[in-house]
């Protein structure tokens, strides 16, 4: 007796569909899965016949073999169990033949028979189209982002088993309505003076610029960029579901099960590990803090604290936008196009050079620059000085402008960039063919940095691009000198970190 | 094989031997010639060889007494009686020498006291003496590299081993264009215990010593008390007194060291120590640079000053708004009376 149940395993953050073959046949009782399953698909064989047993349903005495196709990739994670009984009961004639055609099914099973959650339901049902899915209930919400109608959660073998006999009707799915795009992020209001700061985090996020804060402690740097996602625009549906199936596969989803709408904010600590930070793991792949802040920000503190190894392996996903991970078990790619902001004391003591009061030696400093590469700091293309806010204004000035009225500048900027050209804040070098339309008065200016040798050929397009976004922020057509001054004075704090 | 030696290869080869010490050596050497004192010494160790050394890396020796040795330190008791130098060993004597000294951590208003002190100096043919160590060592002597009098540097280690490395460009510049001396021979790794005895020797080839930046305690203090010890005038440059780096210089300024605000300071306290200065050099021509016209800008350079503020203090000062408060700079920048240090903006 045969049966053959479609089902998906999780490959980074895409699904891939997996046939799972049950054989029933003479001989000494037994239980074997072949198809190479990692040690928690291995172990469904007794979570599966106990949940069997627990739900009503006889376990055959008899040899019981499941192959779960194709047979060279390796498979990982328990949301097989579900298919694995089902092929068992069919296999077994306990549900009738064919009443599997047209469904995939993933879910894992309590040895009481429930179904129970499953990372990555989203990339799951992308695979398993166009076939009908039959997931755990509490999963039901996040594959219906994707798959609508298509989707029946159910809570418990035996009330699947009864579906599949045709004594039932489907369980209702709860419908999900997606609730509209609230901010819950911490307001730019609470930032009191920081003019300055302010308005690199302006630019930063109306052109996509990553951005480097250099500061003593207490300058509000960590404050500042825990409210560069509030001055981002809401996330347009296809990047939302970019964003919500990266969550998805690291099962981290926030348990309302909508999209996610708001850009992502991660803030991994200086301790993390090359893996937690660009994804992998040795046989389940898993996104790392780079793919999670996708079409959000990625907020590197203490980036001076960072080891160089993590640093510079984020140079490459900087550049090209998604990162692959390879590892012996295959490649994986996941996306990986987020803002990078990062903050660094000016020194170990973090004093800084000015006021006399650092203890830092020379040698002290040269080595905590050393670690920032020429080339990691070419990625960022506002390099900004921050200082500690005036006492008086701290504790009398006025509240600062609000999120709301510097992301509606952000918002306006992104549409005269994007009206302009097709790919806004693109990094990297270019050719000169999507460089901005340049006022005389602007290229002059660059030019005579160019001369003096205060630019190199890299920082003019930089800078030229920064200049651009300085521009599209005042409504100005053209990019004139003093665009390109204040694009110069973004990035001053280059010479303070410089290796 | 020692019939073909010279002198100076069993000065440098007493020098070497580990168990003598500075005064030790001073007693070998007070009556005898240095290839004497080895024959009634019995020390092991091969002469040859570590002359080869020091004439391989073209390092010169002289002994108390011998040929070479510098005038100034003839009458000093505790001078060295073996030193070693690259470049040539008696071009000490030939200028007056000042010698500026310094904290190894300085903050920029240190830096930029040393390397101006030490190009105006070398500029009116004042010899600048220094230790060659990071911070204001090294910024004295770059500026008193760039023209001028000969750059004279003292330093712990031997002279193989420029230290620390980061200088290495500086010495070679140094040795190249005056001298740089040592008490170590070659081989000798720069060790803790030799700054001070580095110091003293720093304070004899000196006719006067300013201290540009220290801490309270700093290792200049040792050049400070050598100096003092031997009459030899020493000035400090005053500080902010909220500054850790000028907590030394102005103790010193407290207990009565002459207050160095300008080279003209050290130029008086020169001739006031009866050392003759050679004439000043003509002024250039031309005179001042005609005034810029900074139209509006004008209030944007009276908000700022020569120490570096940050902009958000500008724009609270001026009330302008950033990007306004960068086009200003920018203009000033271009007209050469302000300039930006890592995102801070001062005056020129």
């Amino acid at each position: 007796m045969l049966a053959s149940i479609s089902a998906a395993t999780l490959a980074g953050a895409v699904g891939r569909p997996v046939s799972v073959e049950v054989h029933v046949s003479n001989g000494l009782p037994g239980f074997t899965i072949v198809g190479l399953p990692d040690a928690a698909v291995r172990e469904s064989r007794d979570r599966v016949r106990a949940a069997l047993l627990s739900s009503g349903l006889p376990w055959p005495l008899r040899r019981v073999t499941v192959n779960l196709a194709p047979s060279g990739v390796r498979k990982a994670g328990a949301g097989l169990d579900l298919a694995i009984a089902v092929g068992v009961l069919v296999a077994t004639a306990q549900l009738p033949p064919g009443c599997t055609e047209g469904l995939t099914f993933c879910g894992e099973l309590g040895l009481n028979g429930s179904l129970r959650h499953v990372p990555g339901m989203i990339a799951l049902a992308d695979a398993t189209a166009p076939l009908g899915l039959v997931v755990p209930l509490c999963d039901a919400r996040e594959a219906a982002l994707v798959r609508g109608a298509a989707v029946h959660g159910v809570s418990s073998l035996g009330e699947l088993a009864q579906v599949l006999r045709g004594q039932g009707a489907w369980p209702a799915t709860p419908i999900v309505e997606n609730p509209p795009a609230l901010s819950h992020d911490p307001d730019l209001a609470d930032v009191r003076g920081q003019p300055f700061g302010r308005h690199a985090l302006e630019v930063a996020a109306a052109g996509r610029h990553h951005l480097l804060m250099v500061g003593p402690p207490g300058s509000g740097k960590t404050m500042l960029a825990e409210r560069l996602p509030g001055l981002l625009p809401a996330l347009t549906p296809e990047e939302s579901l970019v964003v919500t199936r990266v969550h998805s596969a690291a099962g981290c989803l926030p348990s309302d099960g909508a999209l996610i709408s708001r850009p992502p904010f991660r803030v991994p600590h200086h301790s993390s590990s090359i893996v937690a930070l660009v994804g992998g793991g040795s046989w389940s792949f898993r996104p790392g803090e780079i793919s999670l802040a996708t079409h959000g920000v990625l907020f590197l503190d203490e980036l001076g604290e960072f080891p160089v190894g993590v640093l510079e392996a984020l140079r490459q996903p900087l550049e090209e936008g998604v990162i692959r991970v390879s590892r012996a078990g295959g490649t994986v790619t996941f996306p990986a196009r987020f803002l990078l902001v990062a903050a660094m004391n000016p020194c170990p003591c973090g004093e800084g050079v000015f006021e006399g009061a650092c203890t830092c030696t020379v040698a002290d400093r040269a080595r905590y620059t050393r670690r920032l590469s020429a080339p990691l700091l070419d990625r960022f293309d506002l390099v900004v000085p921050l200082s500690r806010p005036d006492p008086d204004q701290l504790l009398d000035g006025p509240p600062g402008e609000t999120s709301a009225l510097a992301g509606a500048r952000v918002a306006a900027a992104r549409c005269r960039a994007s009206a302009r050209t097709s790919t806004p804040g693109r990094s990297g070098a270019g050719t000169g063919a999507d460089d901005p339309p340049m006022h005389p008065d602007g290229s002059r200016l660059l030019a005579s940095k160019l001369r003096d040798g205060q630019l190199t050929a890299r920082g003019l397009h930089k800078v030229a691009r920064v200049a651009r976004t300085v521009a599209d922020l005042v409504g100005s057509e053209q990019v004139h000198e003093e665009h390109v001054s204040d694009a110069l004075c973004l990035r001053t704090a280059r010479t303070r970190v410089a290796p | 094989m020692s019939g073909n030696l010279p002198e100076e290869a069993f000065a440098a080869a007493l020098a070497s031997v580990p168990q003598v010490g500075p005064s030790a050596l001073r007693a070998l050497l007070a009556r005898d010639t240095p290839s004497a004192a080895w024959a009634r010494s019995s020390f092991a160790g091969d002469v040859a060889r570590i002359w080869q050394r020091h004439e391989e890396k073209g390092i010169e020796v002289c002994w108390r007494g011998g040929p070479g040795y510098p005038d100034r330190l003839g009458g000093d008791p505790e001078a060295p009686a073996v030193l070693f130098c690259r470049g040539d060993p008696s071009v000490v004597d030939r200028h007056p020498t000042v010698a500026l000294v310094g904290t190894r951590s300085p903050t920029r208003y240190g830096i930029g006291v040393a390397a101006q002190f030490g190009a105006d100096l070398a500029a009116v043919g004042v010899s600048v003496v220094s230790g060659l160590a990071l911070g204001i060592d090294g910024a004295a002597h770059e500026g008193a590299t760039a023209s001028g009098a000969p750059p004279i540097a003292v330093v712990a280690g031997g002279l193989d081993d420029p230290y620390p490395r980061r200088h290495e460009r500086l010495w070679a510049r140094v040795a190249e264009q005056g001298a740089v001396y040592s008490e170590s021979p070659a081989g000798v790794r720069t060790e803790r215990w030799r700054f001070p005895v580095r110091n003293r020797l720093l304070a004899m080839l000196s006719d006067l010593v300013v201290v540009v930046e220290s801490r309270h305690g700093g290792g200049s203090m040792h050049t400070v008390e050598a100096a003092a010890a031997r009459g030899i005038p020493v000035g400090a440059v005053p500080g902010s007194i909220r500054s850790p780096t000028s907590e030394g210089t102005n103790a010193l300024l407290a207990e009565g060291c002459f207050p160095v605000c300008a080279v003209a300071d050290i130029l008086t306290a020169l001739s006031l120590a009866g050392v003759v200065l050679p004439p000043p050099p003509k002024p250039a021509a031309g005179g001042a640079p005609d005034p810029v016209d900074l139209g509006a800008d004008r209030s944007l350079l009276e908000a700022l000053s020569s120490d570096p503020v940050s902009l958000d203090t500008l724009a609270r000062r001026t009330g302008m708004a950033i990007p306004a408060l960068c086009g200003g700079l920018e203009r000033l920048a271009r007209a050469g009376v302000a300039r930006d240090v890592g995102g801070w903006w001062e005056r020129t």
